[in-house]
């Protein structure tokens, strides 16, 4: 890993004598200070008791590309299938973490959809207010996104305004001479009362390995409504380190959906900070997970205030030699009172070379809160599978049917039509059955 | 709020202190001191290479921070690791016990004298280092059961003693066991021969007197195939504006059909209402399970200031079972980070975990355990239940379960909840004419009733009464 | 259509069916009666594929053919159906697409192709009808929250829907009031015809006097101890069971 540390501290360098006049923005102090946190703590590793159950040395003890040249031979039809729709949505679409404005559908029109190096030049007060004033700096991989923070999304949307259709925001990566490390840097500034609704989603169109390490940053202000997607569903050589951090106002409410079916290794730190009264934070996760693939779910709830509600539900299905973590934390602060905080986790194991580590932690500093947590770790109810089967429903489709019943709750509160129906053929896909779900 | 400012006041009524003639060992550690120890337990040569090799050990190790607590770490060169009650002789009758000790465990409601002593309890008395007095030894020597002083052990049964001791709790397992293995001055020791049902409770009283001393007891419990065992502990220190430390070690060895029953009532001294003083309760407690045997941990932690102690089992062998039942309580500074880990390794092992956390002024409490299920252990089951209560605004409560499942058979579910006493609770009982202070015991008792229950009947009382006395003045 | 021959059956050990020989012919209802413990429900679950018990002895043909080594999917795609005494609970999965999912998988098993969409919520709407129940049944979870009457009611749907050779009801008076009783009677008598086949599990006489059957028979400590006409049914429910042990043990 020090290699590939040395390597991205002299890419430092490089990328800051490009930059030319943004140098003398604010943000840019923000980079620099960055770049110090993570010389210092470098990458992390399991004696980090928050890396315990994922290692990232057999990944970054490898030699990746930092800067990539532009790739313009893709063309829609090629990937078509990984959009939602072809027309009705907005996109922001990247390849190897450069924008590719011919496949994108962008708007300036009563709202900001358009990308971060945009902002850096034409929205600099958002971008100075917000960008790294909510993530976690101290977090060394945050840090070293910040640090080449230049490209990613931007949305941003004024007091009062509702986007009328989805943003899909999509990182493409294809082969190169050597392996690709991009970092996206997303920002989303949500007006009063204003809503959206985004999917993003990481795929890798080629055969070397690929690690995005992702930084987004979402304001929701007082009575902003945002829906947030994130569908995994990689190829085996790709991993993703997605850091999200939300900051919450008054009345609120932000919910975030994770669906993790693939992938090398994925590790997904959510965090949440509810800082006015009347917040509500939903966090949703389905990780269906075989061969050898990670996922490490980390979420904090952070109830810095009295009178804010958060309910998270994971749900895991784990087969072959894959591993699950899940490491969920319900902070109470001082006087949060009249906090009500629920955490689920409920896991399969499908096979005996699959593992699953789970620590859902409550911290509390208040005492008038309603809090709790429950996980379990089980297998199909032989009953159910024995009625099924009965009604002259097979092994595989009745297994898939009940591991579907299983990841029900945490899928029912997706509103867009078109990714229900998309979620629902990933899953029967990945179950391996030839099962149409919807009636 | 009128309340709390008035009830705040309860004291530790076991806070005195007594005056003994006592013999101490110059404060420090090195090797020297160790081989003073064990010269002065007359022990045999391995014992000394044993503690000598678990010093080497600690000097290599650094004290853990990684518990939910904050406290000044001891100077453990500051500490006399010896302090025994002068005695003239052997102790053979009550008549030769320092009239003083027996005075000291009267006001502990502990009577030495075997006639008096509720039937059915057996009692061996910890004082600072050394153990006092062990009563009915010769009553259960005539089913074969030894129960006894663990110093004495090590010269009347080496056999025993060498065999499983640092079986379950190695040498250097950690910081304070392997501080304890160098230093341990006394402690209880026993073994239930085979098939045998112990008629009697066991019971060890441990008490910390003299200043500037640590108390590093160690016992050893073995139940040998399909015996039973239920053996209590209790504990007090006088008041003192000094932390004092307790680090013990405790190794429960369950063989094959045999079954340990392991109670505590903690009550050292929890410091002053400032947090000032109050012991610190660095503890290693696990027992192993062979086939078909099963152990079950009830604890009641009312005291100490900072508490570190996981009671733990290792269930080896199949169809085995491992239960930990657990109310702490604290108040005003107290700090306790406790839980237990239950490692499944057999097939068909079981384990279950209640632990319920009430956490008053400015005390936190953390519970925090570990339900590991390894790739050999078919059809493991493990439930847990984690329950805290916080009273007033200024208290802490932490949840922090990591559970790690490596085979698919296994069932598992764990469920936490934080809460308060309802209001609504409150004014049902004070409606019913019961005032506010008696209504929370109450409703505390209720809520550590799957506890309590657990408890051998004379403990059970006890315990009780302790809960309302830590809990005095917390409402809020 | 159902054959069963000298039939021994346990489950860890304990043997439960001791020596089972029953059949079944197209157009007759069999009504097998015994007290608590005696192996009716083992029996049918023996019948329908269950993988719990140890089949030690003994043969099940079904329409001719021997089904001991077919799994349950298989025996149920040949029209065998179990009414379940307790029938499963599985959140998540609606009624509707639980069906459709069963009657489709079923074709498939037989060679036919997946029942158009449009044809499967006619055939439901009506079967729904003809049992008294409420269109909301069908997108709710399949028996998850339903009552004790609902579930079983929810079984006799789906056997209408299904249209098994054979249907084993255990124990669907269970948990009954009378009018639903009647009910689902009367949608398990629109069912019959001359062939297919019904068997009825029951402790009590009365599902009998809404369902007539051909042939009664009485289970006792793992074997068919006494078999008759309905007139056995009414003997029984007067006197107990206490005198089929009584002329048993003599």
């Amino acid at each position: 890993m020090d290699v590939f540390k040395d390597k991205l501290l002299s890419s430092f360098i490089v990328f800051e004598n490009q930059l030319n006049g943004q140098k003398k923005q604010p943000f840019h102090q923000k980079r620099r200070e960055a770049i110090d946190v993570f010389e210092v703590k470098g990458f992390p590793t399991v004696k980090d008791e928050e890396w315990k159950y994922t290692n990232l040395k057999p990944l970054f003890n490898k030699d990746f590309n930092v800067f990539h040249p532009g790739e313009d031979s893709l063309e829609f039809s090629d990937i078509r299938r990984f959009f939602l729709s072809e027309s009705d949505t907005y996109k922001i679409v990247f390849i190897n973490g450069i924008f590719a404005s011919w496949l994108s559908s962008t708007t300036h029109q009563n709202y900001d959809i358009c990308t971060f190096s945009a902002a850096l030049e034409n929205h600099r007060d958002v971008v100075d207010k917000y960008a790294g004033s909510i993530a976690r700096n101290q977090e060394s991989l945050t840090a070293l996104n910040t640090s080449f923070a230049k490209e990613g999304a931007f949305i941003n949307i004024p007091d009062g305004k509702v986007v009328d259709r989805p943003i899909e925001v999509l990182y493409f990566t294809t082969d190169s001479d050597n392996n690709t490390f991009i970092q996206p840097r997303n920002l989303v500034v949500v007006g009063k009362n204003a809503e959206c609704c985004i999917v993003e989603r990481h795929q890798s169109l080629g055969k070397q390995l690929t690690v995005n390490n992702s930084v987004t940053e979402v304001m929701a202000h007082a009575g902003a409504q945002v829906t947030y997607h994130k569908i995994q569903n990689d190829d085996d050589n790709a991993s993703l380190i997605d850091s999200t951090t939300i900051k919450q106002e008054r009345d609120s409410k932000v919910t975030v959906h994770t669906f993790s079916f693939g992938g090398k290794i994925t590790r997904n730190n959510l965090e949440f900070d509810l800082t006015e009264a009347g917040a509500e934070a939903y966090l949703y996760g389905v990780s269906i997970l075989d061969k050898r693939q990670l996922v490490d779910n980390h979420t904090i709830v952070n109830h810095m205030v009295p009178n804010c509600y958060s309910n998270e539900l994971y749900k895991g299905i784990y087969d072959d030699n894959s591993r699950g973590v899940f490491n969920g934390k319900i902070h109470v602060h001082p006087h949060a009172v009249k906090t009500n905080a629920f955490q689920e986790n409920n896991n399969l194991l499908l096979s005996d070379k699959a593992s699953i580590d789970t620590k859902p932690q409550l911290e509390i500093y208040a005492d008038d809160v309603k809090c709790s947590h429950g996980c379990t770790i089980g297998q199909l109810d032989e009953d159910a599978l024995f009625y099924l089967r009965q009604r002259g429903i097979g092994v595989k489709e009745a297994q898939a049917l009940l591991m579907l019943a299983f990841t029900t709750d945490a899928l029912k509160e997706i509103k867009i039509p078109e990714l229900k129906s998309k979620l629902n053929r990933l899953i029967a896909r990945k179950l391996n059955v030839n099962l149409d779900f919807n009636l | 709020m009128d309340i709390l400012e008035k009830v705040t006041n309860s004291d530790y009524k076991y806070g005195f202190y007594t005056k003994i003639d006592s013999d101490k060992a110059p404060k420090g550690l090195n090797e020297d001191i160790i081989r003073f120890i064990s010269a002065k337990k007359e022990e045999p040569e391995w014992m000394l290479e044993w503690r000598l090799d678990a010093f080497r050990q600690w000097q290599k190790m650094e004290e853990p921070n990684w518990a939910h607590v904050k406290y000044q770490k001891p100077d453990y060169q500051d500490i006399s690791y010896y302090s025994a009650p002068k005695k003239k002789k052997s102790l053979d009758s009550l008549d030769e016990v320092d009239p003083e000790l027996l005075k000291t465990f009267e006001k502990l409601g502990i009577s030495l004298d075997e006639q008096k002593r509720l039937t059915g309890v057996a009692v061996d008395v910890v004082v600072d280092s050394v153990s006092v007095k062990t009563t009915f030894r010769e009553k259960l020597a005539e089913m074969g059961i030894i129960f006894c002083a663990i110093s004495d052990a090590v010269k009347e049964y080496p056999e025993l003693v060498k065999k499983y001791i640092g079986t379950v709790v190695p040498k250097g397992d950690n910081f304070f066991a392997a501080l304890n293995s160098a230093v341990f001055t006394d402690g209880s020791f026993c073994y239930i021969p085979k098939g045998v049902k112990c008629p009697m409770e066991l019971s060890t009283y441990f008490r910390i007197n003299e200043a500037g001393t640590g108390q590093f007891e160690r016992t050893l419990l073995i139940a040998d195939e399909g015996s039973y065992v239920s053996y209590l502990e209790g504990c007090t220190a006088p008041m003192r504006d000094e932390n004092q430390l307790h680090a013990a070690v405790v190794e429960l060895v369950a063989l094959d059909d045999a079954e340990i029953k392991y109670s505590t009532v903690q009550n050292w001294y929890p410091g002053n209402k400032e947090g000032k003083g109050g012991v610190f309760n660095f503890v290693t407690k696990r027992g192993i399970c062979e086939r078909n045997a099963k152990i079950s941990w009830t604890q009641v932690e009312t005291g100490s200031a900072v508490t570190w102690k996981y009671p733990s089992c290792i269930l080896k062998g199949d169809n085995s079972i491992g239960e930990f039942y657990s109310v702490a309580v604290t108040n005003n500074y107290q700090q306790a980070d406790t839980g237990t880990k239950m490692i499944h390794l057999g097939r068909n092992t079981k384990s279950t975990i209640i632990s319920k956390g009430i956490c008053a002024g400015n005390s936190e409490g953390s519970y925090r355990g570990l339900v590991k299920i390894g790739p050999r252990a078919q059809n493991a089951r493990n439930f847990s239940e984690c329950d805290s209560l916080l009273m007033g605004n200024a208290c802490g409560s932490h949840t922090f379960p990591y559970i790690e499942i490596k085979n698919k058979s296994a069932k598992v579910e764990h469920e936490a909840t934080t809460s308060k006493i309802g209001e609504d609770q409150l004014f049902y009982c004070n409606q019913r004419g019961i005032p506010t202070e008696e209504a929370i015991a109450l409703i505390v008792n209720g809520y550590c009733k799957d506890v309590l229950n657990q408890l051998p009947m004379e403990f059970a009382v006890e315990a009780q009464k302790l809960l309302e006395v830590s809990l005095e003045g917390s409402v809020g | 259509m159902l054959k069963i021959k000298n039939l021994h059956a346990s489950i860890d050990g304990t043997d439960i069916l001791k020596g089972i020989d029953l059949e079944v012919k197209p157009g007759e209802v069999h009504a097998i009666m015994g007290p608590n413990g005696s192996g009716k429900s083992t029996l049918s679950a023996v019948i329908a594929g269950r993988e719990d018990y140890e089949i030690s002895q003994g043969s099940i043909e079904f329409v001719g053919e021997d089904i001991m080594d077919l799994s349950p999917e298989e025996r149920a795609h040949m029209g065998l159906f179990l009414s379940f005494q307790y029938p499963v609970e599985i959140p998540g999965v609606s009624v509707t697409n639980f069906l459709k999912t069963a009657i489709n998988e079923s074709r498939k098993g037989r060679g036919l192709e997946a029942m158009p969409a449009k044809d499967m919520l006619k055939a439901m709407r009506e079967k729904m009808a003809m049992l008294e129940m409420d269109k909301s049944f069908m997108s709710r979870s399949i028996n998850e929250g339903f009552s004790g009457g609902e579930k079983k009611r929810n079984e006799i749907f789906q056997m209408a829907m299904l249209e098994p050779k054979l249907a084993i009801l255990d124990e669907t008076d269970s948990g009954l009031d009378i009018d639903a009783l009647r009910i689902v009677a009367n949608g398990v008598n629109k069912l019959r015809s001359k062939d297919n086949a019904i068997v009825v599990i029951t402790h009590y006489q009365r599902l009998l006097d809404h369902i007539i059957p051909d042939k009664v028979h009485v289970l006792f400590n793992g074997k068919i101890v006494k078999s008759g006409d309905k007139s056995l049914a009414l003997e029984l429910e007067s006197k107990g069971y206490d005198w089929i042990k009584e002329e048993i043990t003599a």
